[in-house]
């Protein structure tokens, strides 16, 4: 069908304008665009107007629309689908979901907000491939396109660029789309938790909750770890207590702790007991210690082996519980009673040979802090010793949780990143 | 294990709770209050009672219940959208009509900026600081609190100085007002249709319910993060707030109607309405009065500028925050920067007349609400958006008045300006 399309499209240049009928008589003017949901251009499947008359709206499947350029023709004489007849399950309204939102750019990892839409012909097809969020596209919508081209033109020689993001990386937040984000979410799951941590910082209630529900329970553990406390407890009160146990198991023992002593005692008993025994026993055990000693500080996602055990044995444990453990720079070894007696770091380990024990490479000239220290000494031992971690101990030098690095910088800069 | 136990169970009490759960939520609508009784709020309470003595103080009840209604509304948008009141407008509205009150917005409340400085010179003024100083300085001071982050904790130290209002409670009790008149004048509406008094109810609704402490509040309410379960706090705090904004602006017009107004003394400059706190104070009521204003006027000043570039900078979507650098957030510093520098630089023109600009830029705020308050109509009644907490009939009534009242007053100001 020759419907006389030009070869790009902005949705301001489409937005309002009058749609004619065969014999032409005026039907309305566009209200909305309706795409077809999919990968990765959506495709405009039909137009919505706003009858002058009746104050209804009314869908035009894009297949009668038999002319856009001078004029936009429907092919009928009137339209007769009511705009409630499209199955938004697979349909995006573009204006109604897309215009004037928020959105998440997956590529730049930040919330913004959308100024206007870009499209393409595809044969006798519109594709939606762009999002406008610049100023450019503020000012087509406002109308002062020109005027504001003109302007800077005349004064500094500059023409004002098009700040477009590739529908490939845009996450919608509004409307239908939440209910298929389990499906689309592949497109936030490329994100550094920290940049996601970020973004659900940025975003709204309602929002911030979606998307939080529709991230997998690891990316959701790595990215609780990285929010303020704040929203970090606004978001795991949103989920069920299922879900929030099984986020909590995957969260780091030392950051879980933190989240667990904001919550209500309530709350925290449910997720525990959602827990596995060990994790959940490792978790009390933490929320006892006061948040600004050495113990609120310290985490129990490490390794610790008896001293007669082979280099070959460390290395192979370390290996299989590298995942789970918050600490992998150093092994702790311990007796039967969990008294420390020495450190071996992952250095030792590679250069040593695979048939010594442990004892025999072992640091036993030891760095530890008493549990109920006070932070603020946690933080000198670290800049005086320069470690990645430091084991915790009791008064009788039972090893009791090891505090990393990470933990300080959050006591030093609570506020960066 | 045990301390852990101990620590809570004890916060299991319920009515120990619900009240340390209150003292934790409150604060964003006793905040907004007070930031209300700004340096034009204050000018134009006095200037109310100075130039048409007790005649006008019945306004303050009708305000009252429209303020309420009005605060309570944004807090139930914040509580339930989560979202900033310009966020909802952008995305109701579109972007056209949204950019357009966006202009409207700053230039009202840059006259709000320059009426914020204008208090502070006119205080200091008393104080024998010239403006030249004492503007700039207090520029740079609000500017530095707010980019270096210590504005939070200042903030507190503002509140509690709020309490030199306490010093028009107690004028208006030791000046012995005839009570009887006073409740008589207070509950027998009247107003002659004449410009200078619909110019002056303009005023007083617009600097009771300025158009930006509406974006300010839901801001607060959205930042605070407060549930649907927990709104009624969160409403009690907004109830109380605008009833304390109206116990200071009682007090401000019958002081002045009982000590100006009586003696035939018309306000002037600052030191003129100074003397009003006369008979508490004697020789330091300058003084009195020019600690407040300063206080009230640096107050609004660090919030104003802020909010503004805040919901100006989200509903056209460009990056936020004082924790960006100025590349990655240019229109939000630009923005920023301009409000206080226009603000402060209008101040220090040679003769600028201070008390005239507190009253008019009260008056603009009044000449805008209406339309914002069109929009919020719109917004809290959308099913779709506040699902089963959209407006009740009455304060969908009490809005609209307050609405069409403001819009037909305006009308007939320039009816009468023209």
């Amino acid at each position: 069908m020759e419907q006389n399309l030009r070869d790009f499209y902005f949705f301001s240049d489409l937005f309002k304008r009058t749609v004619y009928s065969k014999l032409g008589h005026k039907l309305g003017r566009i209200y909305d665009l309706v795409a077809q949901r999919e990968e990765p251009y959506p495709k405009i499947i039909g137009l919505i107007i706003k009858s002058k008359l009746k104050n209804e709206r009314f869908y035009l499947p894009w297949e009668k629309i038999s002319q856009i350029e001078p004029q936009i023709i429907f092919e009928e004489e009137a339209p007769k689908d009511p705009s409630s007849s499209i199955q938004e399950k697979d349909a995006i309204l573009l204006r109604e979901e897309v215009m004037d939102k928020q959105i998440v750019d997956t590529f730049g990892a930040k919330v913004v907000r959308v100024n206007d839409l870009h499209f393409l012909r595809v044969d006798s097809h519109l594709r939606l491939v762009h999002v406008d969020v610049g100023f450019r596209g503020l000012m087509r919508r406002v109308g002062w396109e020109k005027l504001v081209d003109k302007l800077l033109q005349w004064f500094f020689s500059y023409t004002l660029p098009n700040q477009f993001i590739s529908w490939k990386y845009v996450q919608l937040l509004s409307g239908s789309d939440l209910l298929q984000l389990s499906v689309s979410q592949k497109k936030l799951s490329h994100l550094h938790p920290a940049d996601l941590a970020d973004i659900l910082e940025d975003l709204s209630g309602r929002e911030r909750t979606a998307i939080f529900h529709a991230l997998d329970t690891e990316t959701a553990a790595e990215a609780l770890e990285e929010v303020d406390p704040k929203i970090q407890k606004a978001l795991i009160e949103t989920i069920p207590i299922e879900r929030a146990s099984d986020i909590v198991e995957e969260m780091s023992p030392s950051d879980a702790a933190d989240l667990l002593s904001d919550l209500s005692r309530e709350r925290v008993e449910e997720i525990l007991e959602g827990m596995e025994q060990k994790k959940a026993e490792d978790l009390r055990e933490l929320l006892i210690h006061p948040e600004e000693t050495a113990g609120g500080l310290m985490t129990t996602a490490y390794l610790s082996l008896n001293p007669n055990v082979t280099v070959e044995v460390a290395i192979s444990r370390l290996r299989a519980e590298a995942p789970n453990l918050d600490i992998v720079d150093y092994i702790y070894l311990v007796d039967e009673e969990e008294t420390l007696l020495g450190v071996v770091s992952i250095r030792d380990l590679l250069t040593a040979q695979t048939h010594q024990i442990l004892s025999e490479i072992m640091s036993s000239r030891l760095i530890s802090v008493k549990i109920d220290d006070d932070q603020k000494d946690v933080v000198d031992a670290f800049a005086k010793y320069g470690f990645r971690a430091l084991p915790v101990v009791d008064e009788n030098n039972h090893l009791k949780g090891v505090i990393s690095f990470r933990s300080v910088l959050d006591v030093l800069a609570p506020d960066a990143g | 294990m045990n301390d852990y136990k101990k620590l809570m169970t004890s916060s299991r009490h319920s009515i120990l709770r619900t009240i340390s759960l209150f003292f934790i939520l409150m604060g964003p609508g006793i905040i907004t209050s007070n930031v209300d009784n700004d340096a034009g709020g204050i000018t134009t309470y006095s200037l109310a009672g100075a130039e048409f003595g007790l005649k006008l103080i019945w306004t303050l009840i009708p305000i009252m219940i429209a303020l309420i209604v009005i605060q309570e509304m944004c807090a139930r948008m914040g509580v339930v959208t989560g979202k900033g009141l310009s966020d909802l407008i952008r995305e109701k509205f579109g972007a056209k009509i949204t950019f357009y009150l966006m202009i409207g917005m700053f230039f009202t409340n840059m006259g709000n900026a320059i009426s914020n400085f204008a208090g502070v010179a006119a205080g200091m003024e008393i104080f024998g600081v010239n403006k030249l100083i004492s503007v700039p300085i207090s520029a740079f001071l609000v500017w530095w609190m707010v980019v270096k982050g210590t504005y939070k904790s200042v903030e507190k130290a503002f509140l509690v100085a709020c309490v030199f209002y306490v010093s028009y409670i107690i004028t208006g009790i030791i000046i012995k007002p005839n009570w009887s008149e006073v409740f008589v004048e207070l509950l027998n509406p009247s107003l002659n249709f004449n410009s200078s008094e619909i110019t002056m109810v303009i005023g007083l609704v617009g600097t009771t319910i300025a158009p930006w402490m509406q974006f300010y509040l839901q801001a607060s309410i959205v930042e605070k993060g407060i549930k649907i379960d927990e709104y009624k706090f969160a409403r009690f705090d907004v109830v109380m707030g605008s009833v304390v904004v109206h116990i200071v602006a009682f007090f401000i017009i019958l002081v002045c109607a009982e000590t100006l107004f009586k003696n035939g003394i018309k306000i002037e400059t600052a030191k003129d309405a100074a003397l009003s706190l006369a008979p508490l104070a004697g020789k330091y009521c300058s003084f009195l009065f020019a600690f407040g204003l300063v206080n009230a006027s640096l107050f609004a000043a660090s919030i104003l500028p802020l909010s503004t570039t805040y919901l100006i900078c989200e509903a056209l979507g460009w990056e936020v925050g004082i924790d960006k650098k100025f590349v990655e957030a240019p229109q939000f510093y630009g923005i920023y920067s301009l409000m206080i520098l226009l603000g402060a630089g209008t101040v220090l023109y040679p003769n600028f007349p201070l008390i005239p600009i507190m009253y008019f830029s009260q008056v603009i705020n009044g000449i805008v609400l209406p339309f914002v308050l069109i929009f919020m109509l719109l917004l809290i009644n959308d099913k779709k958006l506040m699902m089963n907490h959209t407006n009740g009939p009455i304060f969908n009534i009490i809005s609209w008045l307050t609405s069409i009242i403001l819009i037909l007053f305006t009308i007939l100001l320039l009816i009468y300006l023209s």
